[in-house]
């Protein structure tokens, strides 16, 4: 099988390459990003292109005619991008990758990351939603989201092909660049003052076994992919030893500017997951995946506080007597 | 059924009770390693307030045969509106099987709702109670709005779709007192368990008839 991925430069489209490097029917893998790959790959072909370039980027896929695509290049506002820049890209990424790699007539499969914040969040909305629950999303990265599974699905309908969309909680883990991981890390982390809403999350490599998972089904429709458990927001504050600073209404947007100068930018689809949570239920993808030993959000959360510390070193330190002691 | 992987739970089952020492509570709590569902759920402060409600809610429960001891399971109750019936039959339930009950209909309200999430509630959705069941819990459905009244109400079939395949059992829950007023322990009659279709069906027909078998069966027990 020929394999395309796309936004193999992120820390997921690396872990995925890297599951599909480990698989023998995988015969040829390619990949593409604006970024290089993040861990060294022994058998993918890399290219690094701009998603903007549409051209360039639609005819590396339609050249590598790929059997699949792991459609990995969605890019969160705030992990590397700003919003507005990663909606671009994701949108352009989206139409000319997969319209690319259709165009050469032998794509049999899709499997693309999406989230759960397609489900939106807040009153009229279940609290757990599973695959049939309505989407109505509530912030832009949501719409963004149902956006390239709308263009997926349609390119799949056109070309009778099975697609996937992989609804991810909150994508983290230790080197995960994740906008939420970054605020919850800060020294004093805002929190809802009148309420305790519950989140999930789900773990990096857990979900790159969940998208090379998909490429070997034909399941054609939504599965979402979320750690087990939940945890709320002051417990991970809590969990992490953070100081929690109580929010409510408006001071959230003061909460995000804040954020943000601290060296975390919190976009709307992360205030999101502060003031009001983000589950869904996970179980259908576990039946339908075969994922066994999912890490749960509990122990993703408190990988993230484990992450060590970065000590910034002096220009003029002199390394050998540091080691010397 | 899919498969459920497991989660951290630190000693506290996830479905069942257990005793709570409030040394080991405090020290969770400091830390923050205590286990919480995707619903919201608490379970160390469900068990850790049982004792306080059972006092404060004493039932007579007829039928606790009926009660699963393991796996999900749907009662669906005639009355719905108010916090003590729900309470009760939590009360009834960990009486009687030790297990802790998922009351469907959480209002969306702040601090209110959040704080019966913790207690065990479920938002009123057909997403969140499919999800429950799924997950093994034992769940209780009110057939509608019934202040005041002792037969079912209208039956829910829009959530009941959730339901399918899973046993269901009618509850009739009131209070025990002269008058049918809440002095003395409160009365939940527990039914035996019906089942209609198969899990994973989403047929209307289908949850039209559970609907109906189980407001009949409701109904029979007062």
């Amino acid at each position: 099988m020929r394999v395309l991925v796309t936004g193999m430069g992120g820390e997921l489209g690396t872990r995925v390459a890297q599951r599909l490097e480990e698989r023998r029917d995988v015969t040829e893998i390619a990949g593409c990003d604006y970024v290089p790959p993040r861990r060294r790959l022994r058998r993918s072909e890399f290219r690094r292109i701009d998603p903007r370039d549409r051209d360039k980027l639609a005819a590396f896929c339609e050249e590598f005619a790929p059997d699949a695509v792991a459609h990995v290049g969605i890019y969160e506002p705030g992990s590397r991008l700003p919003p507005k820049l990663a909606a671009r890209y994701t949108q352009a990424a989206t139409v000319a990758a997969l319209g690319g790699a259709a165009r050469a007539g032998r794509l049999e499969r899709i499997a693309l990351r999406s989230g759960i914040n397609v489900y939106g969040r807040g009153r009229g909305r279940p609290s757990v939603p599973d695959e049939n629950a309505p989407v109505a999303p509530t912030t832009p990265f949501g719409r963004t989201l149902l956006g390239v599974e709308s263009l997926a699905a349609e390119l799949g309908r056109r070309h009778d092909l099975p697609v996937t969309a992989l609804r991810a909680a909150t994508i983290a883990g230790s080197h995960m660049p994740s906008p939420l991981g970054r605020v919850l890390r800060l020294p004093a982390v805002p929190v809802p003052a009148l309420a305790d809403p519950v989140f999930q999350l789900v773990h990096a490599d857990d979900a790159a076994r969940a998208i090379v998972g998909a490429l070997f089904t034909d399941y054609n429709g939504p599965l979402n992919v979320v750690g087990p458990g939940a945890a709320s927001v002051w417990q991970a504050v809590r969990l992490g030893g953070r100081v929690p600073v109580p929010v409510a209404g408006p001071f959230w947007a003061v909460a995000a500017q804040a954020a943000e100068l601290a060296g975390a930018p919190a976009p709307p689809h992360v205030i999101e997951v502060l003031s009001k949570g983000s589950a869904a239920d996970g179980t259908h993808a576990v039946s339908v995946l075969g994922l066994a030993g999912v890490r749960s959000t509990h122990d993703v959360c408190v990988e993230l506080y484990e992450w060590a510390t970065v000590t910034p070193l002096r220009p003029d330190i002199d390394l050998a007597e540091v080691i010397r002691g | 059924m899919a498969e459920v992987a497991p989660l951290p739970t630190f000693g506290i089952d996830v479905d069942r009770t257990q005793s709570v020492e409030l040394v080991d509570v405090g020290r969770r709590r400091i830390s923050g390693r205590y286990p919480i569902d995707p619903f919201g759920a608490d379970p160390q402060l469900q068990d850790l307030l049982a004792p306080v409600v059972r006092l404060g809610v004493p039932v007579r429960v007829t039928g606790a045969a009926h009660l699963p001891r393991r796996g999900p399971a749907l009662l669906v109750s005639n009355r719905g509106l108010g916090f003590l019936e729900p309470t009760a039959l939590s009360v009834a339930v960990r009486q009687s099987v030790g297990r802790r009950l998922r009351i469907v209909g959480a209002p969306e309200l702040p601090i209110v709702g959040d704080l019966l999430r913790k207690l065990g509630s479920v938002s009123a959705y057909p997403s969140d109670l499919g999800a429950a069941l799924r997950a093994g819990h034992l769940a209780a459905l009110p057939l509608g709005l019934t202040w005041l009244r002792t037969g079912g109400g209208v039956p829910p079939t829009e959530m009941l779709v959730a339901a399918l395949g899973y046993p269901v059992l009618p509850v009739l829950v009131g209070p025990g007192g002269p008058f049918g007023l809440p002095f003395g322990p409160w009365r939940v009659v527990i039914g035996e368990s019906l089942t209609v279709g198969n899990v994973g069906d989403r047929d209307p027909l289908a949850a039209a008839e559970l609907a109906e078998a189980v407001r009949g069966a409701v109904h029979a027990l007062g």
